[in-house]
């Protein structure tokens, strides 16, 4: 295929590397042309530059950069939820490996929450907590951990019986068992389940900001976007939406680039 | 690890021909839950001396794997003793290092350097490095592989793979090394390639390893093995002990085609107390 393309003067593999950045400059061109063109009221859908040049403002290029704040105030609470949720998952996963019935309990918990849409527990994280960090830090930990710890369990299970038969016979100690083989071997597991975790949490939390935001309470990106209705600012809602998409693709191609160091290079990605 | 090497010692002051290993009366059963439990090996008696290289062979499903795993100590007898130098085996120790038949034996997050590297940073914590990274080298010069030592193991052939395991095993220097059918999924060339490879290294530098190697291939028991243990079909038993002269002489060599015919029946007769 290589050889072949290198003879003609635009090479399908350009083209193959062009074809996503075209799609997606084609569809902000046809956004803009097409709220311009119909003269679609700006206070209901505003054009792309004008969410753009919102954006911009929004992050300190000729603006005040107040999106920054809210940006971190979601990250915060979220990174918060992030290392509860892995800590829980490790313990819960740990006492899984070595006693039949927390195996079960585990299992059969994931199996309750998982399907579960953790946004709704949110009524009653605010009966509980009140309209505080904690109730979102709860609903986002309840999205995030049982993905989490699914992921981990599976990666433990598969791990194969030989290796573990190699780690004995070079008399590695149950620790050092735990750190050389175990989690090496459960990692592609791990990764795809602090990815998957992660997602979760990037999407609840902005939903509970939302009706943080609907109900009063304060902060975040979601409470952001839902202001911007309020106070009849739509393309700066618009510039939050678009933050929001922009921050989960890079997210996730960090945990991309985490695997291509690890399991891809080491050939275990599917294992 | 101070145990280990006070170990190995003392298997060095056994002259050869000295039994290294004593089984007695070793029978290992396998308890599913709900069955009755499989007799696996029934009560094998056998005594493996120092330095000799021994070969299990038997068909398949006779309890090879089953006698060799409890060797190295990784399960334990239903009745009857393994003792290695006098004293009751214990858990696995790098005494007795084990090459599986298994190609997913070798770290996939470390290379082939790094691998055999591993291996004896584990039985000797005090040597650096380096030293360590130059002893690797060695090893796998020995078994060929010098071009693929960045490589990581996923990008390496089934024989490769087994090499280096080979490698990773002959750098710790066990007193007594364990195989179970480690070509046993290689290609009939390759197997062969890699058993006078072996054989070489065995004849070179590892005469005073001892080495116990399971395989249901005739050929590669008369090419490897000082005595043949002959298994029968399980639950396995001690059919017949050969002593083979012509370990060492070339593979399908006319002098041992008479021994590798008889091998052959005896395996035969083994299928033919099943039915
Ligand atoms: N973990 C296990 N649980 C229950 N039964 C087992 C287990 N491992 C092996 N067996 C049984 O024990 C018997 C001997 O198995 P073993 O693996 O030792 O045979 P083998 O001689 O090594 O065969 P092969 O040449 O195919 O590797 C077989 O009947 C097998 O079904
Ligand atoms: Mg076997």
């Amino acid at each position: 295929m290589k050889a072949l393309a290198e003879g003609h003067n635009v090479s399908p593999e350009i083209i193959e590397k062009l074809r996503k950045p075209i799609v997606v400059a084609g569809l902000c061109l046809a956004w803009e042309l097409v709220v311009r063109g119909m003269q679609v009221n700006p206070l209901l859908f505003p054009a792309f530059s004008d969410v753009v040049m919102h954006l911009a403002a929004g992050l300190g290029l000729g603006g005040s950069g107040e999106l920054w704040g809210y940006i971190w105030d979601t990250l915060r609470v979220l990174l918060q939820a992030y290392a509860i949720s892995v800590a829980l998952a490790i313990f819960m996963t740990g006492l899984a490996v070595g006693n039949r019935w927390a195996r079960e309990v585990l299992s059969v918990m994931t199996g309750i929450f998982q399907p579960l849409p953790s946004i709704a527990l949110l009524p009653m994280a605010i009966l509980w907590f009140g309209f505080s960090q904690e109730s979102l830090i709860f609903v986002v930990v309840m999205s995030m951990l049982w993905p989490i710890a699914s992921s981990l369990t599976v990666g433990f299970a598969t791990v194969s019986p030989t290796l573990v038969r190699l780690g004995q016979n070079y008399e590695l100690s149950r620790i050092s068992l735990v750190t050389t083989v175990l989690v090496p071997s459960a990692l592609p597991m791990m990764i795809a389940g602090l990815k998957v975790g992660w997602g979760f949490g990037w999407r609840t939390i902005v939903a509970a900001e939302l009706v943080f935001g609907a109900t009063g309470g304060g902060g975040g990106i979601g409470w952001f976007i839902n202001n911007s209705r309020l106070f009849m600012n739509v393309a700066d809602g618009f510039a939050g939406i678009m933050l929001v998409i922009i921050i989960g693709l890079a997210t996730e191609s960090l945990f991309i680039a985490l695997q291509r160091l690890t399991t891809q290079r080491w050939g275990t990605e599917t294992a | 690890m101070a145990t280990a090497a006070n170990r190995a010692a003392r298997f060095e002051q056994l002259s050869p021909g000295e039994p290294l290993v004593t089984i007695r009366d070793a029978s290992i059963a396998y308890s599913t839950r709900g069955r009755a439990a499989t007799l696996a090996v029934d009560s094998v008696s056998i005594d493996i001396r120092k330095g000799e290289k021994f070969v299990i062979l038997g068909p398949s499903g006779c309890g090879k794997s089953t006698l060799l795993t409890a060797i190295g100590g990784f399960i334990p007898l239903t009745s009857g003793s393994i003792k290695i130098d006098g004293e009751p085996v214990g858990s696995p120790s790098m005494d007795r290092i084990m090459v599986f038949q298994d190609f997913g034996q070798l770290l996939p997050w470390r290379t082939v350097l790094g691998n055999v590297t591993w291996g004896i940073r584990r039985r000797f914590p005090k040597m650096s490095r380096s030293e360590a990274q130059a002893r690797a080298r060695e090893c796998i010069a020995l078994v060929g592989l010098d071009r693929q030592s960045p490589q990581y193991p996923n990008t390496l052939s089934g024989g490769q793979k087994q090499r280096c395991a080979l490698a990773r095993a002959f750098a710790v220097a066990p007193a007594l090394l364990l195989m179970d059918e480690p070509f046993g999924a290689l290609d009939a060339i390759n197997r062969e390639r890699m058993q006078a490879e072996l054989n070489r290294m065995l004849m070179e530098g590892a005469r005073d390893m001892t080495v116990i190697f399971v395989t249901h291939d005739v050929n590669e028991a008369v090419h490897l093995g000082d005595r043949i243990m002959v298994m029968s079909r399980g639950p396995g038993r001690v059919r017949a002990l050969i002593d083979n002269p012509h370990v060492g002489s070339p593979l399908f060599h006319t002098d041992a085609m008479p021994l590798a015919a008889e091998l052959r029946e005896l395996l035969k007769d083994t299928e033919n107390t099943v039915s």
